[in-house]
């Protein structure tokens, strides 16, 4: 397996889509968060101030579902995919190792941008008691939002493998996770609610961005099943398929 | 050692491979002929676990491909010279492989330089021709020292000075005891390289004969005579077919040349031109595929 992963790890960082997806994505998320935190002059409470300060990731989500789709389609999208089977026959194995990489790959940058949030939080909003990083809510925060993050990106390597189609892919994985939250929260109505409760929305819990709030706990919980649901699914056609 | 017993492959409205059995021996070049669509790149692809036969099965070196840990130390594939990922380099392309079979990092180096892709092994493949990619395939295809190669349609593609290297590298590859399966639709590319053919003729065996025997089998002797009626009739009576070339020599069939010079110095006959003419490939594949009956009812 290590060796898959080493593997992996080049195919990841040899590809220039990579480098540009991670640059726009540490841009968009940092830009707003710094944005937002100096357009807001206090907040009552740290967590408050560090919610505001990550708005950006409700936009950068839509480079992470890029980066986990195009980890998957690039390499078995195509006629690549002849090698790369023929080079590890145990597909299950080889589709682990390529969400694997790309999911770490993404959960560092988010903490790398989640800390700079927080330190913009920290500088630019008044809060009373001021913003403290071993204040549990703002772990919390911080911690949800690379939880949420690394759910997204694997969301993304689960429906490339299943639909093998760059554009197909990210067509669903941005209407799930990106225009479907927003979009039926601004519908109304109780059933509405639900199903934009029900979408993988990257900004998982109370403070969701758009879309309907849940509890953190229900927002990560469904976030998982999706990403879990869709890795399976993409697993078993892979498992299965003539290439 | 290849082993395909049986295999049989449907897809949705045809038969791409029917019933096909055939082991590939080592230490030889086995050549995998056919025309196009008659089965050989999916019978390829069943051998390497990449398509799910329908039934039968196929193993190398006595087990199903997609048991094998680690395949590309044991078995090499060329399989489309398009696998590779456009925005990577020769170099990244075959790293990645590398690892992801524990190959060490110094034979990247070794099959680049070896496939002559030196110069060029870090620029993106994007722009790579149709005969460079061959060889960075072919350059994977050896990565791992494999004692089992199976390579479709190498030299498509390539110069005639690469076809001639291709030709060398699979006799060099196989001559040190390697199990070697090579495809081509083109015969006369077959001549010189291949020991042993395998032939396929929409999705059915049509032969597994030792290249010899296929050329021995459709090889006559030419001959010419002032006394052409005489000699005729004698070798007619030692059994032999005889025809008339356009030329005015002989055709002798089921002699060899010296039974027919011997044959004319008994009858006294006078012998101007006595030559052997071996079948080219291509003429006995013909012939073999034109015997088949089914193969040509399919055709029509």
């Amino acid at each position: 397996m290590s060796g898959v992963l080493r593997s992996e790890w080049t195919k990841l960082r040899t590809l220039r889509s990579t480098w540009w997806c991670s640059a726009v994505y540490l841009l968009v998320v940092a830009a707003f968060g710094w944005l937002a935190a100096a357009t807001t002059s206090s907040a009552p409470d740290a967590g408050a101030a560090v919610g505001v300060a990550l708005i950006g990731f409700a936009f950068g989500q839509v480079v992470l579902v890029v980066l986990g789709v195009l980890a998957v389609t690039g390499d078995l999208g195509g006629p690549m995919a002849l090698a790369s089977l023929a080079a590890v026959p145990r597909r299950t194995r080889l589709l682990a190792a390529k969400t694997a990489v790309v999911t770490v790959w993404a959960a560092l940058l988010t903490a790398l941008l989640a800390a700079a949030c927080v330190l913009a939080a920290r500088t630019l909003v008044a809060v009373p008691g001021g913003v403290s990083a071993g204040d549990p809510a703002v772990l919390r925060a911080a911690g949800l939002q690379v939880a949420g993050a690394a759910l997204v990106t694997v969301l993304g390597a689960g429906l490339g493998a299943v639909l093998r189609s760059t554009a197909d892919a990210v067509g669903l994985g941005l209407a799930l996770v990106f225009v479907g939250p927003p979009a039926l929260a601004l519908a109304g109505g109780e059933t509405a609610s639900r199903l934009s409760q029900a979408l993988p929305a990257l900004r998982v819990g109370e403070d969701a961005f758009l879309a309907v709030p849940t509890s953190w706990p229900v927002g990560l919980g469904v976030a998982l099943t999706w990403a879990v649901v869709a890795c399976a699914l993409g697993a078993g056609l892979l498992e299965r398929r003539d290439v | 050692m290849i082993e395909v017993d049986g295999l049989t492959k449907h897809y949705r409205t045809r038969v791409a491979v029917d019933d096909v059995s055939f082991t590939v021996h080592p230490g030889r070049v086995t050549g995998f002929l056919g025309p196009n669509g008659s089965g050989k790149t999916t019978t390829m692809r069943c051998v390497l676990g990449l398509t799910r036969p329908t039934a039968g099965t196929a193993t190398v070196l006595g087990v199903p491909y997609r048991d094998l840990d680690v395949p590309m130390r044991r078995v090499g594939a060329l399989v489309d010279p398009r696998a590779r990922h456009p925005g990577r380099t020769a170099h990244a392309h075959l790293t990645a492989l590398a690892q992801s079979n524990r190959l060490p990092a110094y034979r990247v180096d070794e099959v680049v330089d070896l496939v002559g892709l030196g110069a060029v092994a870090h620029e993106r493949v994007r722009g790579f021709s149709l005969g460079m990619a061959q060889r960075l395939g072919i350059a994977a295809a050896l990565l791992g020292d494999p004692e089992v190669l199976l390579l479709d349609e190498p030299v498509n593609g390539l110069d005639p000075e690469g076809i001639r290297w291709v030709r060398e590298l699979l006799r060099e590859l196989a001559a040190e005891g390697r199990t070697v399966l090579v495809s081509s639709h083109l015969m006369s590319e077959m001549e010189d390289t291949a020991d042993h053919l395998v032939v396929l003729g929409r999705g059915r065996l049509l032969a597994d004969v030792a290249m010899a025997d296929l050329l021995g089998r459709h090889a006559s002797v030419r001959v010419r005579s002032p006394q052409l009626p005489l000699l005729g009739a004698a070798l007619h009576r030692a059994g032999a077919g005889v025809s008339l070339e356009a030329d005015g020599a002989l055709r002798v069939e089921g002699l060899d040349p010296a039974a027919v010079g011997d044959v004319a110095f008994a009858a006294g006959v006078p012998v101007h031109e006595l030559s052997p003419v071996v079948a080219s490939l291509e003429a006995a594949y013909l012939e073999l595929t034109g015997d088949d009956v089914e193969y040509r009812a399919g055709v029509a």
